[in-house]
């Protein structure tokens, strides 16, 4: 079986921004295509691989989706030899100065996030965080090879190198959520000795830091019976409320409230304890912050479920997860798709207790 | 065409209010559309030719409505309270006309401040139409304004309100007239309701099920005293958008439109706008999805009563999109 933290480490050394997920995708497509029945790309860049069930030809679906995408920057203008930039998905400008970037322009550049002193700063905007406005990117070369090798529209990832820490943790950026396109990859690997009956189509979407575009957009096409979301979650650490974020590295969270449907969670909820898979229930009051929200209305909607990957330090370049986490979300997928009947749909209905 | 650019900027649609705005297109149109149709939410939609070999369904879209105002208190003095379709900034609306659907015009004023300090608020303004008392005002609670002013004609530049999206209808238009060959099954849609939330788009796209889908709308400019830090300017050419606050362009398309504008010799900017959006992200995300981009027309003081843009710059539109829709269109795989 494939390591899973080689693999995630390979991943994250690729770019593919929202919106630009190319190169993140053809990594997926070799690594998905021994394990699949079928691969195509939806026209906005989705990657569908299909995991065929043993069942009647009426076979139910099942769409599980992480997003692919990845946060980063986007160069906005260039004022002599600096870039300036602005963001790609929800980037915190407190941690800006001083980051490693890569340009991708005519070719790769080496950069870094650079502030202006204070005394530079318009009246007031001294002696505290400085806004992304004023920040600028040097890669280094004079104003003259910047015009010839960088353009408007650029794209610029993080550039921080993933590294392992003790205690199986794993920190870098894009852990959002290439995390749980690593589960993915571990339920798949499960499901090659697991036996089915549903159909699985496992998507690794498409802008979810932006739009949700490819949330919104594959579910139309695959038309699954069900659709669940693998995203990160905000894992307990300094500063963060101890009601709102779940222990790292102490299993999954399942998702609760008016974007899950409850049967659904009390299906995973159960077969959690009956694996002995540690859980914690993450109350998603409006808006789960997840394909979920998307994928649960569209067309004529389906029943969605999330599962959780506690991380910490979201939309930084070393946000942290635990690879014992990754591996349970991918053991309870492949445990729950092992265990779908045929009729399952009729059995559940939306009993909100 | 700054005839035709004028009697569009001079009628008055805003959203959900746009039969005035769609008669005046639907008869500039009619001798050059090979169907013409009114959708459920009232977006104009016209078809010119079917696809033939590589050619693909396109749907073009350009909004007919504008900001506008709503009556929705008068008060015993005839002073009418109002309440806002779209976004209408407070800060542009004192001594700004309206003109109501009905043809009853009249002024906007403001409530004296406590300080200087204050911020203007819809809460602070009302309407005066020039009536003594609530019995001898001519207008009800829920009849619609929209801002009202002759267009300027500053010779290379325009200005007058509702160029967001007038300008784009006009362009659309116009890009119908000219096209003589096309591989393309092509769309105009002229959409409602896109500034309460892209709404018509929304609805035409899903019935259209396009191939591709390209927006012409205004966006922002860089290029006045203290304005946004922003690489758009009047005068540069139109702008092929990269992204706004609601999309990212399809970096396909924007790979193919850049081309076309260079091969053609056509000057052009890039748009990173950051924030706003238009039709085009409605339509990227209809159905199993589209891929979408939108050529914008950099404009002044938008959502003002007084936005303004170059003439040129309308016209490399035109001439962009009548080059770009004439020709094949290939996405080229390695672009995203």
């Amino acid at each position: 079986m494939m390591e899973i933290s080689q693999f995630l480490i390979k991943m994250l050394s690729l770019p593919g921004l929202s919106g630009y997920e190319a190169p993140i995708r053809d990594l997926l497509m070799e690594t998905w295509r021994p394990l699949t029945d079928d691969l195509n790309i939806s026209r906005l860049g989705s990657l569908h691989a299909l995991h065929r069930g043993a069942g009647l030809d009426s076979r139910p679906c099942l769409l599980i989706s992480a997003h692919m995408d990845a946060i980063g920057l986007m160069v906005t203008g260039i004022v002599n030899e600096f870039l300036r930039i602005t963001e790609i998905g929800g980037v915190d400008d407190r941690i800006l100065p001083g980051q490693r970037v890569v340009v991708h322009g005519r070719r790769d550049l080496p950069g870094v996030v650079v502030k202006p002193p204070d005394f530079l700063l318009p009246p007031g905007k001294g002696g505290q965080t400085v806004a992304r406005e004023y920040l600028l990117v040097d890669v280094g070369l004079l104003p003259a090879e910047v015009n010839q090798v960088v353009r408007l529209g650029d794209l610029v990832s993080f550039g921080q190198e993933p590294f392992e820490l003790s205690g199986e943790a794993l920190a870098g950026h894009s852990l959002d959520n290439r995390a749980s396109v690593a589960a993915l990859t571990v339920c798949l690997q499960e499901l090659q000795h697991l036996k089915h009956q549903w159909d699985v189509w496992l998507v690794a979407t498409t802008q979810e830091e932006e739009t949700l575009g490819g949330a919104f957009t594959s579910p139309f096409e695959i038309q699954p019976d069900i659709v669940i979301a693998v995203d990160v979650t905000f894992a307990k650490g300094p500063g963060v409320n101890e009601h709102t974020a779940y222990p790292l590295g102490k299993g999954n969270t399942l998702g609760w409230g008016p974007n899950i449907h409850p049967a659904l969670f009390h299906t995973f909820k159960d077969l959690a304890e009956r694996l002995e898979i540690p859980y914690s229930m993450e109350a998603m009051p409006r808006h789960s912050g997840t394909d979920a929200y998307a994928m649960q209305v569209v067309a004529g909607g389906a029943p969605s479920m999330v599962v959780g990957i506690p991380l910490r330090y979201m939309h930084t370049p070393v946000e942290m997860v635990s690879l014992k986490d990754i591996q349970r979300a991918g053991r309870i997928l492949a445990e729950f798709i092992a265990r779908l009947e045929p009729d399952f749909l009729n059995k559940i209905t939306w009993e909100d207790h | 065409m700054k005839n035709l650019i004028k009697k569009l900027v001079e009628s008055i649609g805003p959203s959900g209010y746009e039969s005035d705005v769609r008669r005046l297109v639907q008869e500039e149109i009619t001798d050059f559309a090979d169907e013409l149709r009114t959708d459920a939410m009232g977006s104009l939609i016209a078809r010119k030719g079917t696809k033939k070999g590589n050619g693909m369904r396109i749907m073009l879209s350009a909004h007919l409505d504008e900001i506008g105002l709503v009556a929705s208190h008068i008060d015993e003095k005839g002073f009418i309270r109002f309440s806002t379709l779209g976004g209408v900034y407070p800060r542009n609306c004192p001594g700004g006309r309206v003109r109501f659907m009905s043809g009853v015009e009249g002024v906007i004023g403001v409530e004296r401040l406590e300080s200087s300090e204050h911020n203007i608020t819809i809460e602070h303004l009302y309407i005066d139409v020039g009536a003594a008392n609530r019995e001898d005002c001519p207008v009800k609670i829920g009849e619609v304004a929209a801002f009202h002013r002759p267009m300027l004609d500053l010779g290379n530049r325009i200005a007058a309100k509702s160029i967001d999206d007038r300008i784009g209808v006009a362009i659309l238009i116009e890009t119908l007239r000219q096209i003589k060959e096309s591989p393309h099954e092509l769309y105009f849609v002229f959409s409602v309701q896109e500034e309460v939330g892209l709404r018509g788009a929304g609805t035409a796209a899903y019935a259209l099920d396009p191939e591709l889908g390209l927006a012409v709308d205004v966006t922002l400019t860089g290029d006045t005293p203290k304005g946004p830090k922003m690489e758009v300017s009047l005068g540069k050419g139109p702008a092929i958008k990269i992204r706004d606050g609601r999309m990212l362009s399809d970096p396909r398309l924007i790979q193919h439109l850049v081309q076309a504008a260079q091969n053609a010799g056509l000057p052009y900017q890039l748009e990173i706008l950051e924030g706003g959006t238009t039709d085009a992200s409605a339509i990227q995300i209809s159905r199993a999805g589209v891929p979408a981009g939108c050529i914008s027309v950099p404009c002044r003081y938008v959502h003002s009563p007084s936005e303004m843009v170059d003439y040129n710059d309308v016209q490399n539109a035109v001439k962009l999109l009548v080059n770009v829709l004439s020709n094949p269109i290939q996405l080229d795989k390695s672009a995203a």
